[in-house]
């Protein structure tokens, strides 16, 4: 019975055919460091995970933001931890792929013929760096706002265009109401979608071109 | 990359994957393994180190030190090295290079080889690049000051004590300890100006907390009330402008229901038959909520302050006979009961009635006495030794 719906969906899904170029592939003997890639992955699924749960509660606006935070914190059942995974989460994810990088680095599997999966990665590195600077805000406290305050000063002293992005990720000359629902925006919908979809063509890639060897002495 | 280096690497790559293992388990294995070691890290992070909580945004506390997350704090002390009209390198050009270099990194380095010995010049750069990353962290940490510990009550109960605190320091003068208004007296400038109550069912159901908030913060000046929010020339933050609200809320609106586990927070304990009570316990609160407002630094108050227990014991023109252990005919207990003092020679009045608007309440006056004439214990174990000796005669 079990094998006749197997059959049936394998038919028309190709389940094996799934399984034996993803699954059932041979790769290089490779060592720990080369878990830091999926342990990304993970991290960036529990980031999603509970960024959604927090969105049931929290409200980006300035009056009711912090206090909606405060709300989580102390009347959700479990608020505390979800917001805890994810705001540890987002620190560990940095780390994970920062060293991720200088790993790719190291063994120079930056080169061919994986050269494309170096400038997807580049790419996620910097929206995983815009996800903390845009989720930085959203609790409305001290740290955030003066934090912000500084950050997109600092942008503001770009040459010439300075001012406009200045303008642009405030919505104004100051931190206000607008800024918060555009920081929040950015954070739960704009870099998010960029992200996935950088993601799903970082790991088309590595399956396409499969995980490198180390390196020997003479290569 | 030349077309033979392309073949010698396809070729080992081809030979290291069939001496290689499995994808599914060995690789996933190793990586469910490490993803799950992350996931107890970050419990055990959440649940033993949790959130630093910290004050609501106030656009107005320009005195607070900016902190960027860890991850840009290199960034952030990098600048410091770059400062005025080249700003704009150390913001724009650096890391847009930066950023540059990383993204063209395979095509900078065409060397073939990969072995990172072979590779040492790269391998330099990069090295002097993170270990410059993690110097400018760690000194942006080290020189960075301690953020000066603002008072961030998050809970009712903790606004509630920061709010009675506050009340008692900026607002009792006027509106005394209970909000009653009444006639002023000993206070600048409004000398008996009969102030109406801040705490009956009229003004509390007839004010949100968002209007005390601004009342208190801009003050209302054609009245004679000064303002307090730090963006009007005020001492108080915007998170202990909404702690006083809480607290006045709490405290005088008969309509809202203070938490049970918020309600003992900062109250005066009573004392049993018998018991002697407390400097620790019971005379700082009282006098917290009755007295300092006045007897603080800056005030008219013949310089007597009363902020610590030294104070009360050694400050004051009369320092020598506001308290005197065992003595009833202590200034203190004199003033409270509503007794003036005068001058022995002149006969005119030196020391007005305790607190001058209105007297407090019979228990908190009796509560003095007993104190005072027990020595004026400083700890309650002081105290409790004192009840224990009393108890055994
Ligand atoms: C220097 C004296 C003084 C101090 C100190 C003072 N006030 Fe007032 N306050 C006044 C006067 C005068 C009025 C006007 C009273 C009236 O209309 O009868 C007033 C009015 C008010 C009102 C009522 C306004 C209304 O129209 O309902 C509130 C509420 C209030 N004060 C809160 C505070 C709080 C909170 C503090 C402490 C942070 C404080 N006050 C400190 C003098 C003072
Ligand atoms: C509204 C302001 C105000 C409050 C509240 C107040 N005082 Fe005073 N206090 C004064 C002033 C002003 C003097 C100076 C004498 C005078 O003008 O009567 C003084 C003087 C005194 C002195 C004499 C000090 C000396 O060495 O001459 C004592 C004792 C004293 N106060 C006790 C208290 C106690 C106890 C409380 C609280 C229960 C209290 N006061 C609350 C304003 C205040
Ligand atoms: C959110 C961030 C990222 C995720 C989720 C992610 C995920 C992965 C995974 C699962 C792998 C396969 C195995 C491994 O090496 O661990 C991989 C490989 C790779 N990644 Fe990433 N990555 C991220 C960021 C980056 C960054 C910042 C770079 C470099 C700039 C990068 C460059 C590469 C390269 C070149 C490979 C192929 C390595 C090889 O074949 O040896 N990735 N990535």
């Amino acid at each position: 019975m079990a094998q006749s719906i197997f059959t049936w969906l394998d038919e028309r899904l190709g389940l094996t055919e799934i399984y034996d170029t993803i699954l059932d592939r041979k790769v290089p003997k490779v060592n720990w460091w080369f878990t830091l890639g999926s342990a990304s992955l993970f991290l960036g699924l529990l980031q999603g995970i509970t960024g959604m749960m927090l969105s049931v509660y929290y409200v980006p606006t300035p009056d009711h933001a912090y206090d909606s935070i405060t709300y989580i914190m102390t009347g959700v059942q479990f608020g505390w931890l979800i917001r805890g995974l994810h705001h540890w989460g987002a620190s560990l994810l940095i780390l994970t792929a920062f060293f991720h990088l200088l790993r790719v680095f190291f063994y120079g599997a930056y080169k061919y013929p994986r050269e494309f999966t170096w400038f997807t990665g580049v790419f996620l590195m910097i929206g995983a760096l815009g996800m903390g600077f845009t989720g930085y805000l959203l609790p409305w406290n001290q740290r955030s706002y003066w934090a912000t305050t500084v950050g997109s000063e600092i942008a503001g002293t770009v040459p010439v265009v300075g001012d406009f992005i200045l303008r642009v990720l405030r919505g104004g000359t100051d931190l206000s109401a607008v800024t918060l629902s555009r920081f929040f925006a950015m954070h739960i919908w704009i870099l998010p979608a960029v992200i996935i979809a950088t993601v799903c063509a970082h790991l088309y890639l590595v399956i396409r071109l499969g995980i490198s060897n180390i390196p020997d002495r003479d290569s | 990359m030349k077309e033979e280096h392309k073949q010698e690497y396809k070729q080992k790559y081809e030979q290291a994957k069939q001496d290689g293992v499995k994808f599914w388990p060995d690789i996933i294995y190793k990586d469910l393994l490490v993803s799950f070691g992350l996931f107890i890290l970050l419990v055990g992070l959440v649940t033993f180190v949790g959130i630093h909580p910290e004050a609501k945004a106030d656009p107005s506390d320009t005195s607070y030190i900016p902190r960027p997350e860890w991850y840009f704090l290199f960034l952030f002390e990098f600048l410091k090295f770059v400062p005025g009209k080249i700003e704009w390198v150390g913001t724009t050009l650096i890391p847009a290079l930066a950023v540059l270099a990383l993204l063209a990194l395979p095509f900078l380095d065409k060397n073939h080889l990969r072995h990172w010995k072979n590779r040492l010049t790269g391998i330099s750069i990069m090295g002097v690049v993170v270990l410059g990353m993690v110097g400018l962290t760690v000194r942006s940490v080290i020189t960075t000051p301690e953020q000066a510990e603002g008072s961030a009550a998050n809970t009712i109960q903790d606004q509630m004590v920061l709010g009675q605190e506050i009340y008692s320091v900026y607002c009792v003068e006027c509106h005394g300890p209970d909000g009653e208004g009444g006639i002023i007296a000993g206070v600048e400038g409004l000398e008996g100006v009969d102030l109406k109550s801040i705490s009956s069912k009229d003004e509390m159901y007839t004010r949100s907390d968002e209007t005390l908030e601004n009342i208190a913060a801009f003050g209302q000046q054609d009245l004679g009330m000064p303002p307090y929010g730090l963006a009007y020339g005020g001492e108080l933050k915007k998170t202990e402008l909404e702690s006083v609200v809480t607290f006045m809320r709490y405290t005088w609106d008969d309509r809202v229901e203070l938490p049970e586990d918020a309600s003992s927070a900062g109250a005066i304990p009573e004392i049993k038959e018998f018991e002697v009570p407390s400097y620790e316990i019971h005379i700082s609160r009282i006098v917290q909520r009755y007295c300092i407002s006045c007897h603080r630094p800056e005030k008219e108050n013949n310089n007597y302050l009363m902020q610590t227990y030294q104070e009360m014991l050694t400050t004051g023109d009369n320092q020598g006979n506001n308290l005197i252990a065992g003595d009833l005919n202590s200034y203190m207990l004199l003033t409270n009961k509503g007794i003036s003092i005068l001058d022995p020679v002149s006969g005119e009045e030196i020391i007005q009635q305790m607190p001058p608007t209105k007297l407090m309440k019979d228990e908190y006056i009796h509560l003095f006495e007993i104190w005072v004439l027990n020595g004026m214990p400083e700890t309650a174990a002081e105290a409790e030794a004192l009840t224990a000796a009393g108890q055994e005669e």
